[in-house]
């Protein structure tokens, strides 16, 4: 990075309300000029401070404050009349059997919405980038990118309820449908609704693996096939490399969307049945409205914030660092 | 920072963008005030009273009510749904807390009510109250779920009992008659199972249906028990519950029950095909029937579930919603009119014709026979009318238990640690709400 090129500007800038400089004193006859100057630099500063205000202030208000009670609130206990409680709500993720088993689907969702919609979307991306019906294969798949999360949740409990589609189909083929639902047993329930988050995810997937495979040079194709590279040889060496930039969005957003999983999950399941299929963002809104024990769903709501954060910066900071060099 | 100075000395693309910001900034400004107005869908109209209610299809309800306590109170009723539950449970305990409540809001009774009232945030109706009991109105022993430290913050909405609906035809057919012992009940089912049908509803969809069995169960084998239970005077582990969810399990192995997550909605549907055989549910559930084309009495009808317990004093689950009068109505004096008149008969009438349903007025009798009849079986054989669970105990504790017996219906958990789990949460909830009282 270019710290190094910074610092030493920097640091005369910071040198500069100490006094006038040797150099200065000698100048004395240019101080109105100086003051101009610095009246110019005031305005400037206050300008820009002008500018930067309301966003500051929208953050503030709307992001930082809000997150600021929410610290305050995880550390007090969820009597009538709160009182500190220290991390008694902490320690429920090492006590709580019901958020032991919100951290688990956490991460099934996340490793389930990071690789099913990347490596799908690559895969449907790939093949109908340049197929006669690649224009229909693409919509079929991106169609439901553009429903809402709960309209998908609707159309998915027709298919999986025990008297659904699904097994209506698995009985007219002639085979038993399974004894338990779809959607009733553990950790089946949490796989299913991965598989349903999936057919709605992929689609933003394959536009921007399309977007970014459009951007691939030809000319590097053409390169690698007259140095007599297979398909799969062009694909790995040629193609995936410069897919990388897009590889890193779709994996980021894929990230944030399995942490922060939510609507399907809630109306299709409630969480339930128990609350064997709650993730922490889930368990947060159940803890906070439903059980009215909002101090503990204010430490999950901190802690799934601080996940967020952590997983995002280092994959962002690991990547784009990659990247720049 | 060359364009500010551009913009300083009044060229005119830096006094478009002076205007253009300033323009930007009064429509934010305006945003924000508009923001932070009062609503107004609270305030008050002219001849009406606003209700804040959780079901939007009850909206013509009210509104027919409402015509029927005009001329009573000189207020129609202007209904305010918010069809979500939960969001409805926050939106209104935010809302009493502003200066601007709705005149009535519907709630729950039980628990429900006494954890708003504790508050502080509604008005005392027990004067209204003591008047309808002298006119014979309300029951004395209604007064309990209504009540917190002896005052009464609620008015029933409505008086549900849950009762079994069957298939009249369905039954004749298979030669079956509506069981009045626990061994004919079971006969039925195992008649009806024969013939393809499945014998009973139950449900975890929708959370709160899972503990319609349970609180079945645990009343008719002991409803002694079910009252002690509900009070926090027994305990989940004891010798009755373990009994009620065997016997449950016992159901469900031998096929006598729908799929823990059959939407109850199409249960009336269900029972008009000849799917489902009989359907444990509140009476409000008629109006389905209803509206399915099954006519009362002649295609279905209902019974009171017998006692699993030979000798066990016979007793009805009953719920009963509520009206309540927040403190910080916009128009105080109305909602208490309103409050004050809900139970006449002339506006009962109406309102349990709409609903299908029993009025909580006992000398107004229900528009649907089939719901008559149970009514009055009730009265007549002296059935003891217990607090359904939703509302007998600390919402919290109901909240999570309900989740448990969910587990359980799906067999993701035994019913030893099912009523573990339950009992370990009723100490924790009891506890709390011990302490928050004090």
């Amino acid at each position: 990075m270019s710290t190094s090129t910074t610092r030493p500007a920097s640091g005369a800038g910071r040198q500069e309300p100490d006094g006038p400089t040797p150099t200065e004193s000698r100048a004395r006859p240019s101080a109105p000029r100086d003051v101009a100057a610095r009246r110019a630099a005031l305005r400037d500063r206050l300008a820009s401070g002008g500018f930067l205000a309301p966003a500051v202030l929208l953050v503030g208000a709307l992001l930082l404050a809000p997150f600021a009670a929410t610290l305050w609130r995880s550390f007090s206990d969820d009597h009538r009349n709160p009182g500190f409680a220290g991390l008694d709500n902490y320690t429920l993720f090492f006590t709580n059997e019901n958020l032991v088993r919100s951290v688990e689907n956490t991460l099934m969702w996340v490793a389930g919405t990071v690789i099913l919609p990347c490596a799908l979307g690559l895969a449907i991306a790939c093949m109908t980038d340049a197929t006669r019906w690649s224009r229909f294969a693409r919509l079929c798949v991106v169609a439901p990118y553009a429903l809402s999360g709960a309209a998908v949740a609707v159309v998915w409990n027709f298919v999986l309820s025990s008297d659904g589609a699904l097994n209506q189909l698995v009985a007219a083929l002639g085979f038993d449908p399974p004894s338990q639902g779809w959607l009733l047993e553990w950790p089946g329930n949490t796989v299913v609704l991965i598989l349903a988050n999936t057919w709605q995810a992929t689609g933003v997937a394959v536009i921007l693996f399309l977007v970014g495979l459009q951007g691939i040079a030809p000319e590097t194709l053409e390169a690698a096939s007259l140095d007599g590279a297979s398909p799969w040889q062009r694909f790995r060496h040629v193609v995936l490399p410069q897919l990388r930039p897009v590889s890193i969005i779709v994996i980021g957003m894929s990230l944030a969307n399995g942490l922060k999983s939510f609507d399907l999950i809630w109306v299709l399941t409630r969480g339930g049945p128990g609350r064997s299929t709650e993730t922490l963002a889930v368990s947060m809104y159940q803890e906070t409205f439903l059980l009215q024990h909002e101090g503990a769903g204010a430490a999950i709501a901190v802690v799934l914030t601080l996940i967020v954060l952590a997983a995002s910066w280092l994959y962002l900071r690991r990547q784009l660092d990659a990247k720049g060099d | 920072m060359r364009s500010f100075d551009t913009a300083r000395t009044g060229s005119p693309p830096g006094f478009d963008r002076r205007r253009l910001l300033l323009a930007a900034g009064a429509g934010a400004a305006g945003l924000a005030v508009t923001g932070c107005a009062r609503g107004d869908s609270t305030a008050a109209v002219p001849g009406a009273v606003s209700i804040s209610t959780d079901n939007g299809s009850w909206d013509d309800g009210y509104r027919k009510a409402g015509d029927a306590l005009k001329p009573l109170t000189g207020y129609r009723l202007r209904p305010l749904s918010n069809p979500e539950a939960i969001s409805y449970k926050q939106v209104t305990q935010m809302t009493l807390q502003t200066s601007r409540a709705c005149d009535l809001i519907k709630w729950g009774a039980g628990y429900e009510l006494k954890s708003l009232a504790r508050g502080g945030e509604l008005s005392d109706l027990s004067r209204l109250w003591d008047r309808y009991e002298k006119k014979g109105w309300v029951r004395g022993s209604q007064r309990a779920s209504m009540a917190y430290r002896g005052k009464v913050y609620g008015v029933p909405l409505y008086e549900s009992h849950y009762v079994v609906f069957y298939n009249k035809r369905l039954f004749a057919r298979l030669g079956l008659r509506p069981p009045a012992t626990w061994d004919e009940l079971k006969h039925c089912a195992a008649v009806l199972k024969r013939a393809g049908v499945v014998p009973f509803v139950a449900t975890q969809f929708g959370n709160w249906p899972a503990y319609e069995w349970f609180q079945e169960l645990i009343s008719k084998i002991d409803p002694d028990f079910y009252r002690a239970l509900m009070a926090g005077r027994a305990r989940y582990t004891d010798d009755v519950p373990r009994q009620a969810l065997d016997i449950w399990q016992d159901f469900m192995r031998k096929g006598w029950m729908t799929p823990p997550d059959y939407d109850q909605s199409n249960g009336a549907a269900g029972l008009k095909a000849g799917r489902i055989g009989m359907f444990l549910h509140g009476t409000w559930a008629a109006q389905g029937f209803t509206e399915v084309g099954m006519r009362p009495g002649k295609d279905y009808d209902a019974f009171l579930m017998p006692t699993v317990t030979k000798g066990a004093e016979k007793s009805v689950i009953t719920e009963s919603a509520v009206l309540a009068v927040p403190r910080s109505a916009t128009r105080h004096e109305a909602g208490m009119a309103s409050a004050g008149n809900w139970l006449a008969p002339s506006v009962q009438r109406v309102w349990t014709d709409f609903l299908g349903d029993g009025s909580a007025n006992p000398v107004v009798r229900a528009g649907n026979p089939v719901v008559a009849e149970v009514k009055e079986t009730v009265a007549r054989e002296r059935v003891t009318r217990l607090i359904r669970y939703g509302e007998a105990s600390p919402p919290n504790l109901v909240q999570g238990n309900t989740q448990d017996i969910a587990a359980f219906m799906t067999q993701q958990s035994s019913p030893a640690d099912t009523l573990r789990s339950m009992d370990e949460r009723a100490t924790d909830e009891w506890a709390a709400w011990k302490r928050d009282e004090s």
